[in-house]
């Protein structure tokens, strides 16, 4: 019965060859490397030739910088402020699926739904944040749903639109078999949608990160923004800088660290094409 | 889900109207159809392009709601076979097959007699990307056939296969059918196809669809591709197009 098959051995699918080499993945990074480097000595040049308190010089950030790691102030903080984003942006994620979903399958939820997307993706985060500051005051409830209100439509959207690509042909299989709709949900939907879903994921979650300083600078008294509130009440430059400055780190390390490597195991049944 | 196949087709005056959601158009597929698949017997449908077989094919699988006329077909488990094998290409060919055993309430287990019966027994744990177009038709007709169908239906299975790899699944698909008895429905341009594999062939032409010619294969099986009886038989189904 075999005789025929043109590929010649059982193929175990090759898990080396995506995984780039140690060595080679620390050439790629050298450009990012020489970019910071560069962006460091132009910072230090540009303090030095404006000599003022507002503009603080590279050691002077580093010192701020190292202070608030040592002192556990940006853990704690960093981990009350993750917080406030996950939740949120899970709540969003889980109802984003569903009514991404149900737009995609009906007419009827689409045109039902189209008008809160578009009304939700034209507020600015800032009066998310505003109103709920004004309707929740400092419960966790506050910045849960400034998240979720300001990153749900844009994942909405992109989970919408991945529905669209989902193949037809692979939900009549799914019915003919009669798969349970919690089987469609977790071995059809969500892979057909995975590409969806990360991009949909990378916007959330940037959004929910400028709203959610937002929201600690305006109505809580703990978290990141309540700490650049601080600083800039303070004139303390080398400090808004220190916490911005951590909090791109967090939101690289979730990149790359988090999201790339979700994405790789879920991508990881795709053909290595090697042109 | 004992031996005798119990499962009936009946349909009786179908009629069927696409509107063609641009232009407005309609057209009418079927109209006043009616076919009878007796439990146990194998019917191709044979036709040109566009004369309403898959459609057919698509009302008996609950796919497509008939405008007009009945459809009785109970409500068998079904194996299917389409033209393109449809496989969750981000699950392993095992758990492709082990998804439907499951949704049929039956042993996962038995997923790798399935695949054994197909020869994939080394490719139980690859990913269908991996395969050739004819090793995922073949994971294809696994899944089908190891839920246990009361009703098989096989849509154009092979056409887009090679003719080489066309022929061995089809001898294979024989071979699965021999042994155990059931109810099934191949839809096919294949006038050769149809009369090796079927009990009946029945032809459709014009539009909307009627049965210009219908033929009972009475040869014994395993039939052989190279029967003369059944390449005269061939002969006429070609006229009859």
């Amino acid at each position: 019965m075999t005789a025929t098959d043109v590929r010649p051995a059982p193929a175990a699918p090759a898990p080396a060859s995506t995984a780039p080499r140690p060595r080679r993945r620390l050439r790629g990074g050298l450009p990012a490397l020489a970019f910071l480097v560069l962006l460091c000595a132009a910072w230090q040049v540009m303090s030095a030739l404006l000599d003022s308190v507002l503009v603080p010089g590279v050691p002077r950030i580093a010192a701020e910088l190292v202070e608030i790691v040592v002192d556990g102030s940006f853990a704690e903080q960093l981990g009350i402020t993750v917080l406030r984003v996950g939740l949120g942006f899970a709540l969003a994620f889980v109802v984003a699926v569903a009514v991404g979903i149900a737009m995609g399958r009906s007419e009827l939820a689409r045109r039902f739904f189209e008008p809160a997307v578009l009304l939700g993706l034209t507020i600015p985060g800032l009066v998310w944040a505003l109103l709920c500051v004004i309707w929740f005051g400092i419960e966790l409830i506050n910045p849960v749903a400034a998240v979720a209100l300001s990153s749900a439509p844009a994942l909405m959207l992109t989970i919408y639109q991945g529905t669209r690509s989902v193949d037809p042909d692979l939900l009549e299989m799914a019915h003919v078999y009669h798969f349970s709709r919690a089987t469609r949900l977790r071995r059809l939907w969500l892979p057909a949608l995975a590409p969806s879903l990360f991009a949909g994921a990378r916007l959330g979650l940037s959004l929910g990160w400028k709203v959610i300083v937002l929201v600690e600078v305006f109505g809580m008294s703990s978290g990141v923004g309540y700490q650049l509130n601080n600083a800039f009440a303070a004139q303390n430059v080398a400090a808004v800088l220190a916490w911005t400055l951590l909090f791109a780190i967090v939101m690289a390390v979730l990149e790359y660290g988090v999201l790339q490597g979700l994405e790789r195991r879920a991508g990881r049944w795709r053909k290595a094409v090697s042109v | 889900m004992s031996a005798p196949a119990a499962t009936r087709v009946l349909l009786d005056g179908v009629g069927k109207t696409f509107v063609d959601a641009r232009s407005g158009a309609r057209q009418r597929v079927l109209a006043d159809f009616s076919l009878a698949v007796e439990p146990g017997e194998l019917v191709a449908v044979v036709g040109a392009s566009g004369t309403g077989k898959t459609t057919l094919l698509h009302i008996v699988a609950g796919l497509v709601q008939p405008d007009a006329g009945t459809v009785d077909v109970g409500s068998p488990r079904l194996g299917v076979v389409f033209q393109q094998p449809r496989l969750l290409d981000w699950l392993p060919v095992r758990q492709n097959v082990t998804l439907a055993l499951e949704a049929a309430g039956l042993d996962p287990a038995a997923a790798d007699d399935a695949l054994a019966a197909v020869g994939l027994t080394d490719y139980a744990g690859s990913y269908p990307t991996v395969l050739s177009g004819g090793q995922r038709q073949r994971v294809a007709v696994a899944r089908a056939f190891a839920v246990e169908p009361d009703l098989v239906l096989l849509d154009e299975p092979f056409s887009a296969l090679d003719e080489l790899t066309a022929r061995k699944l089809r001898l294979l698909l024989q071979e699965l059918w021999m042994q155990r008895q059931r109810t099934g429905l191949l839809v096919t341009h294949n006038p050769l196809e149809a009369a090796l594999l079927a009990d009946r062939v029945i032809v459709l032409a014009g539009r909307p669809a009627r049965i210009a010619a219908s033929y009972r294969v009475e040869a014994e099986r395993p039939r052989s591709p190279e029967d003369p009886n059944l390449f005269d038989l061939h002969s006429r189904i070609v006229a009859a197009l």
